[in-house]
């Protein structure tokens, strides 16, 4: 009985194995049959089949619940968004920020006298000789080095005076590139390289002592001696920087002429403006020059622009701290978003890891299954993020936004007027460190969600034979 | 009987639930024969399904031993236990048991896959087995794109296609109909029959008890019966 039976279970078997019925034959009419029946076979022949990969099973549990995965890579994309727009608008604000109080003050790196930084008199002097400039110019990360004598000056005309600081530069030598102050002109014409080429003011100090162009001004200091000297010059030009500092307390004169005043040398200066290719390099730019200085015998002080504008560089530290903080908590928050798809993901799928499990997955191939799926997240999150950014990102550096006419002023903080036009320029490593973080918080996300995959006990998860 | 593959001695099941210790099962000792066709039958709560999560190396007994091919599956890690699991026993569940994202080949694959047979000698074997349960041109089908009858053809072809020791059915015909539970029935014969294909059901089934050359009773985590209908040929 038992043979017979066999028998025509077999014979049905090779009706069944010749893969020439109906599928719902083959199927022996089961429960979903429906779906079965209306879906005719492909003829696979000898195709050859690439078969099962962790990565493409990853990819596809990740479309299992595509508007969950489309939410979390919103996040993901969103908060890259964020990130790389706010951190190019600070780099390039606070480059610009930089490189304007470089150009409004001593450089990048002011090269002094030690004793100048608490003393700043007129009879604290290094000597800007051929020596000393070649050391600085030639160090591969200076672009420039202005030789400078700074003081302060009483401003005098018949009925009127004022305090000013005085920049005494080279005409010859400096342009807008290193002297902020002389791209700020609103009248008249930059200084000449003559003993007389005239003075410029800021025009608050112009209207307080009624000075018209081609008006003489008298400025009294006090020279190397200790003797109380006097100079006259007619106001060349009136620099309107948009500073309220600068415009009511700056004084700009020939170097020439105010040596000649003050009865310095002819290579004697008070400061050398260090400018320098890239304003991040400060530090290790200074500690060089420093270093090559001490080694040429000189006794002149290398100083980083911050210490001579302690209160910018305050300033820019503390909004770049701010605008870590905000990163990080940005980050955190797309991380917990990451981190709750994965988690309820997996847990919702704990009967198929223990399946797996079951016929043998080891508990590093279910981990790495979910980490795989974190990286998927990552890379898509990424590529979305690039596609979004790209943009917006391009529009801000390229044409910006011009805050003055949306604030109706220019905003002047720590004495160094902002640009008027924000715009965003990102740096490399920050950018390399957004993506970076962009991928860990997303694969640290996967991590417990994957451990627990991967501890799964199938017993308990199965209701298993 | 030839020698056994599978073997409980005096194994003993105590779960902990609460404050109350659970015997699922009290000193059961059974032998398993390669080539078998059994069932393992009883009420629920008599300790079928804690003796088959036992011999699959799901579980540890409390006391006793379970050897599987002679190798004590007490004395090994958790790693080997999950390397027993992938060589030498093949699971079918109820049902849900199909990964989703992947295909029936993908399916019938997987545990080749894992165990890192080249890709040539898994496809060849895969497509043999999925013949063989009657499933060629269904390979690129996802389990939601085929019956439960299908669905469940495709584990079992799974379930051989390292050729193990042992193949482990839950109720394999629980939640398909009373034709498709015939026609896999049918199936798992041949593949017994055919290929010496070792059968261990868990079941409360009247057709697969039918079916069964042996059916090993269960009371109260005891084996109360143990009936050899058909010799294996």
């Amino acid at each position: 009985m038992r043979t017979t039976e066999t028998n025509s279970i077999s014979d049905r078997g090779v009706e069944m194995s010749a893969g020439q019925a109906s599928p719902a034959t083959a199927a022996g009419g089961a429960t979903a049959s429906t779906t079965a029946t209306s879906v005719a076979p492909r003829d696979v022949g000898d195709t050859k089949r690439r078969g099962t990969r962790l990565w493409v099973m990853a990819w596809r549990n990740l479309w299992r619940n595509r508007r969950r995965t489309l939410l979390t890579l919103s996040s993901i994309v969103f908060g890259v968004f964020l990130a790389i727009i706010a951190t190019a608008m600070q780099d390039q604000n606070w480059a610009d920020m930089i490189d304007l109080a470089a150009r409004l003050g001593g450089g990048h790196v002011s090269v002094q006298h030690p004793e100048y930084v608490d003393h700043p008199t007129i009879t604290r002097t290094v000597s800007a000789d051929e020596r000393m400039l070649s050391v600085l110019e030639g160090d591969p990360e200076v672009k420039a080095v202005m030789p400078r004598v700074l003081g302060q000056v009483m401003l005098a005309t018949a009925g009127e005076s004022a305090g000013a600081g005085v920049i005494a530069y080279d005409p010859a030598l400096e342009s807008t590139e290193t002297l902020s102050a002389l791209e700020a002109i609103a009248d008249g014409e930059p200084l000449e390289d003559s003993p007389d080429g005239g003075i410029l003011l800021g025009a608050r100090i112009v209207s307080k002592l009624g000075l018209d162009l081609g008006d003489r001004v008298i400025y009294t200091l006090t020279d190397t001696h200790g003797e109380i000297v006097s100079g006259l010059a007619r106001l060349k030009g009136i620099v309107e920087t948009g500073s309220a500092a600068a415009d009511s307390g700056l004084a700009l004169l020939p170097i020439d002429a105010l040596r000649e005043v003050v009865d310095l040398g002819p290579t004697e200066v008070t400061q050398l403006a260090v400018f320098l290719q890239d304003q991040r390099r400060t530090d290790p730019a200074a500690e060089r020059i420093a270093g090559e200085l001490d080694q040429e015998g000189s006794e002149a002080a290398a100083l980083a622009w911050y210490a001579s504008r302690p209160e910018l560089a305050g300033f820019i530290a503390m909004k770049v701290g701010g605008a870590r903080f905000m990163e990080i908590l940005i980050a955190i928050l797309v991380a917990a978003g990451i981190f709750n798809t994965l988690f309820v993901s997996v847990m919702e799928r704990m009967r198929e890891f223990g399946i797996l499990s079951a016929i043998g997955w080891s508990p590093g191939k279910l981990f790495g299954l979910v980490m795989l799926e974190s990286f998927w997240m990552a890379l898509l999150g990424l590529i979305g993020a690039a596609v979004v950014t790209a943009g917006p990102y391009f529009y801000l550096a390229n044409t910006g936004i011009d805050v003055a006419a949306i604030i109706g002023s220019q905003m002047d903080i720590a004495g160094v007027g902002m640009p008027s036009v924000l715009k965003v320029g990102i740096f490399f490593e920050n950018l390399v460190i957004i993506v970076v973080f962009a991928v860990l918080a997303t694969l640290l996300s996967g991590i417990y969600p994957a451990w627990r995959a991967g501890r799964v006990e199938p017993v308990e998860t199965l209701k298993i034979v | 009987m030839s020698q056994p593959i599978v073997q409980l001695d005096g194994v003993t099941k105590v779960y902990r639930q609460g404050s109350i210790d659970v015997h699922a099962l009290r000193g059961v000792d059974l032998e398993i024969a390669k080539g078998e066709f059994t069932a393992i039958c009883g009420p629920s709560g008599s300790g079928k399904t804690t003796t088959l999560n036992l011999i699959g190396a799901l579980d540890s007994p409390t006391s006793g031993t379970v050897r599987l091919e002679n190798e004590d599956l007490g004395a090994l890690s958790r790693k080997e236990l999950s390397e027993i699991r992938r060589d030498r026993i093949g699971f079918v569940f109820q049902a849900y048991n199909l990964v989703p994202v992947l295909t029936a080949y993908e399916n019938a694959e997987m545990v080749l896959w894992v165990q890192g047979a080249p890709p040539e000698d898994r496809q060849r074997k895969v497509m043999e087995l999925l013949e063989d349960v009657g499933l060629s041109g269904l390979e690129d089908r996802k389990p939601s794109e085929l019956s439960g009858g299908q669905q469940q053809r495709v584990a079992i072809a799974r379930a051989i296609a390292s050729d193990p020791a042992v193949v482990l059915a839950d109720e394999p015909t629980a939640n398909v109909d009373s034709e498709t539970a015939d026609t896999l029935l049918d199936l798992m014969e041949r593949l017994n029959k055919n290929r010496g294909v070792t059968f261990v059901f868990s079941t409360h089934d009247p057709k697969v008890m039918d079916r069964a050359r042996r059916i090993v009773r269960m009371v109260d985590g005891s084996i109360s019966d143990d009936t050899v209908k058909d010799a294996v040929t």
